[in-house]
């Protein structure tokens, strides 16, 4: 648990404070008038002394603790919540044995966890679904504070990586042990594939187009089942991959595109998103952007030789099935001894990472407010009997 | 009765004992209780008395004590009238009043120990007159005795208010046909005016018997204040922006130094002089000049 300030210069507002202290003080150098006729016996030459006392001295004080805590405000404090205090940590990433990753760390007093969202403690069951290890690892890593010792238990065969090696700034003990971390079930290339086709009436002539180019790429390797049917017909539960021909999109199929289809749509209503078919003189034909965990590829015009003519090109298909499955995926699974995490310099020192750090702000302005009520309340209550 | 307002009931009571004296005795005519300067066929020897401090030396009958060693005062039957003069002096500065009391101020002390010596005066069948000294010019009741003269001054007392300064020379001068050589004057004062002393002083020399009584409040006396005061003079426009308890002890210095000196100059004049503070019984300056041997001890 520790305290940092983000803008520290927000604390010059502070020179602010010395408002409510000349206010009270000015007041002070008021003088009691007394009528006093042995006036000529006083002596001159002593004047009042401007003593350094303050009127009201508790609303002083609401006052100058008001405007410290809205220069605090200004500062942006935030608490710097571990959740552990202990001086070391063990990771164990899911897929390891807990007797070797037992037999292989010997670090006394260590916090066992386990390499999934959140960092459970290694007691709950072993994380089954897949994670994403690098991105954790990281999160670990600017998570946890500098001085805390991290080792790290790995099973040889390690997944949910991204194409860079983790590079992170503590010193860490990268253990090894035998195993295989869970990893995503891809469907096999081999297996056909159904392209629904849901069409409107209008759109039925592209229908033939498509069917040419499924037959196409049968004859490269490349299986899919046709499953063409007009709008209103349902999709069949293992349907990945749809064609929409018409309207706009229905709710229903947007949905369906959020939970990790794959669509392609005409009449180019979307403008945004990246390129991913472009013809020979460079114009883009389709867009594709994510909805949800699926895609959703727009083509520029119908799907139609007049609007579109790259339909009659040979190489339709193969752009037809580069739109359906998008770019390859960069590759998640890497021997654990190759992807041991180089050490990279610590970022900015002081700079407190933002996703560590928990803003203080409500509850500073939930006292300011409370100050607030309380610096009138005190400031005119005793005004009445004056 | 008016004056009942003006002298507590204490203090009436506590009047009851003493007796308006003049060192010397006056020349009026008529039957008093106060030794003559006159004498003649009529005068009329009553007793010897032993001396006592505070008879005039020219009293003493110098055969008797060539014979018996010893002072004796002759006392004769026949005593004139004393004539007593209240001079109150009605400027602004005697509205001035301590602040824990202040309906009090010189001027209400000033009134009650006027009335006191009026009370005094009826009794023994002096005359006595009353003169104010204040803004709108003197006021001026010339001497007489009797109730129904008490009953005018009293008046003229509870009128009076004050305001302004010490007035000019030539509103005095009236006063000075009125009150006859020989005739006792009370000046109730608090003589910060240096005119105020001076006129005194001049009636002193010009052989009236002359009283003065300093009044004082008694934040004069003690200097309570602290902390920062502007104080400001009641009768001219001047003031002072001092650090209260910084400049006391040097007031109080300053402020002793010259009560000593006007007490000095007026001892040396043969004026009789006491000092009033407002703390203290309106009737204490009176028993310091009239009272007994031990009243005077206690001042």
């Amino acid at each position: 648990m520790s305290f940092a300030l983000l803008a520290p210069l927000g604390l010059a507002a502070l020179v602010a404070l010395a408002l409510p202290l000349l206010i009270h003080l000015v007041r002070r150098i008021e003088l009691r008038t007394t009528p006093f006729a042995a006036l000529r016996w006083i002596s001159e030459r002593i004047r009042p002394r401007r003593r350094l006392r303050f009127e009201r001295p508790w609303l002083l004080l609401l006052r100058l603790a008001l405007l410290s805590l809205l220069a605090l405000l200004l500062a942006r404090p935030v608490i710097n919540e571990s959740t552990s205090m202990k001086p070391a940590w063990v990771v164990v990433a899911p897929g390891s044995a807990l007797a070797d990753a037992r037999a292989a760390v010997s670090i006394a007093n260590a916090d066992w966890r386990w390499l999934a969202p959140g960092f459970p403690a290694i007691e709950t069951p072993a994380p089954d679904e897949p994670v994403p290890a690098a991105s954790l690892l990281r999160e670990l890593d600017a998570e946890l504070p500098q001085a805390t010792k991290l080792a790290i238990v790995v099973p040889e065969e390690l997944s949910g990586l991204d194409g860079e090696r983790p590079a992170l700034s503590h010193e860490l003990q990268w253990h090894v042990v035998p195993g295989r971390m869970p990893d995503e079930k891809l469907a096999s290339s081999r297996d056909a594939r159904v392209l629904a086709v849901r069409y409107a009436p209008s759109s039925e002539p592209s229908i033939r187009y498509l069917r040419a180019a499924v037959v196409a790429l049968a004859a490269q390797g490349d299986e899919y089942v046709l499953d063409a049917q007009a709008q209103q017909a349902a999709l069949d539960g293992a349907t990945r991959q749809l064609v929409w021909l018409g309207a706009e999109l229905p709710p229903p199929i947007r949905r369906w595109i959020e939970a990790g289809g794959t669509a392609i749509v005409d009449h180019g209503a979307q403008r945004d998103g990246a390129p991913v078919w472009r013809d020979a003189d460079g114009k883009v034909l389709a867009r594709a952007r994510p909805l949800g965990r699926g895609r959703l590829v727009s083509l520029a015009n119908a799907l139609a030789p007049e609007t579109l003519p790259a339909l009659l090109e040979p190489d339709f298909p193969r752009h037809l099935h580069d739109l359906l499955q998008g770019e390859p995926r960069a590759p998640t699974r890497a021997p654990a001894r190759a992807m041991q995490p180089a050490h990279a310099s610590s970022g900015t020192p002081g700079i407190v990472r933002p996703s560590a750090a928990k803003p203080l702000d409500p509850w500073l302005a939930l006292l300011i407010a409370a100050l607030v009520l309380a610096e009138r309340m005190v400031a005119t209550r005793s005004r009445e009997p004056a | 009765m008016a004056a009942v307002a003006l002298i507590p009931v204490d203090v009436r009571a506590r009047l009851a004992n003493l007796r308006l004296r003049a060192r010397r005795g006056g020349g009026g005519d008529g039957l008093g209780q106060h030794q003559s300067r006159s004498r003649g066929a009529g005068l009329e020897f009553a007793q010897y008395r032993a001396y006592e401090p505070g008879d005039e030396p020219r009293r003493i009958d110098w055969k008797l004590y060539a014979r018996s060693d010893r002072y004796f005062v002759r006392e004769s039957e026949r005593d004139s009238p004393l004539t007593l003069w209240l001079v109150i002096d009605a400027s602004a500065s005697m509205g001035q009043a301590d602040g824990v009391r202040p309906s009090w101020r010189k001027l209400d002390a000033a009134k009650a120990i006027a009335a006191c010596a009026i009370e005094l005066a009826v009794r023994q069948g002096d005359r006595f007159g009353l003169v104010a000294l204040g803004t709108g010019g003197s006021s001026l009741i010339a001497a007489h005795a009797g109730p129904r003269h008490r009953g005018r001054c009293v008046l003229e007392l509870e009128r009076l208010e004050c305001g302004g300064t010490w007035p000019a020379e030539a509103v005095l001068r009236p006063m000075w046909e009125r009150v006859l050589p020989s005739s006792l004057v009370l000046v109730l004062s608090d003589f910060f005016d240096e005119s105020a002393a001076e006129l005194a002083l001049r009636f002193a020399a010009a052989r009236r018997e002359v009283l003065t009584v300093q009044m004082l409040s008694a934040e004069e006396r003690d200097f309570p204040f602290a902390g920062g005061h502007r104080f400001v003079d009641p009768e001219s426009a001047s003031e002072r922006r001092v650090e209260a308890a910084a400049v006391r002890a040097d007031y109080l210095e300053r402020f002793a130094a010259a009560r000593a000196r006007l007490a000095r100059r007026f001892a040396a004049s043969g004026v009789r002089h006491t000092e009033y503070f407002l703390d203290d019984v309106p009737d204490l300056p009176l028993r310091q000049f009239f009272g007994t041997a031990a009243d005077r001890g206690r001042a």
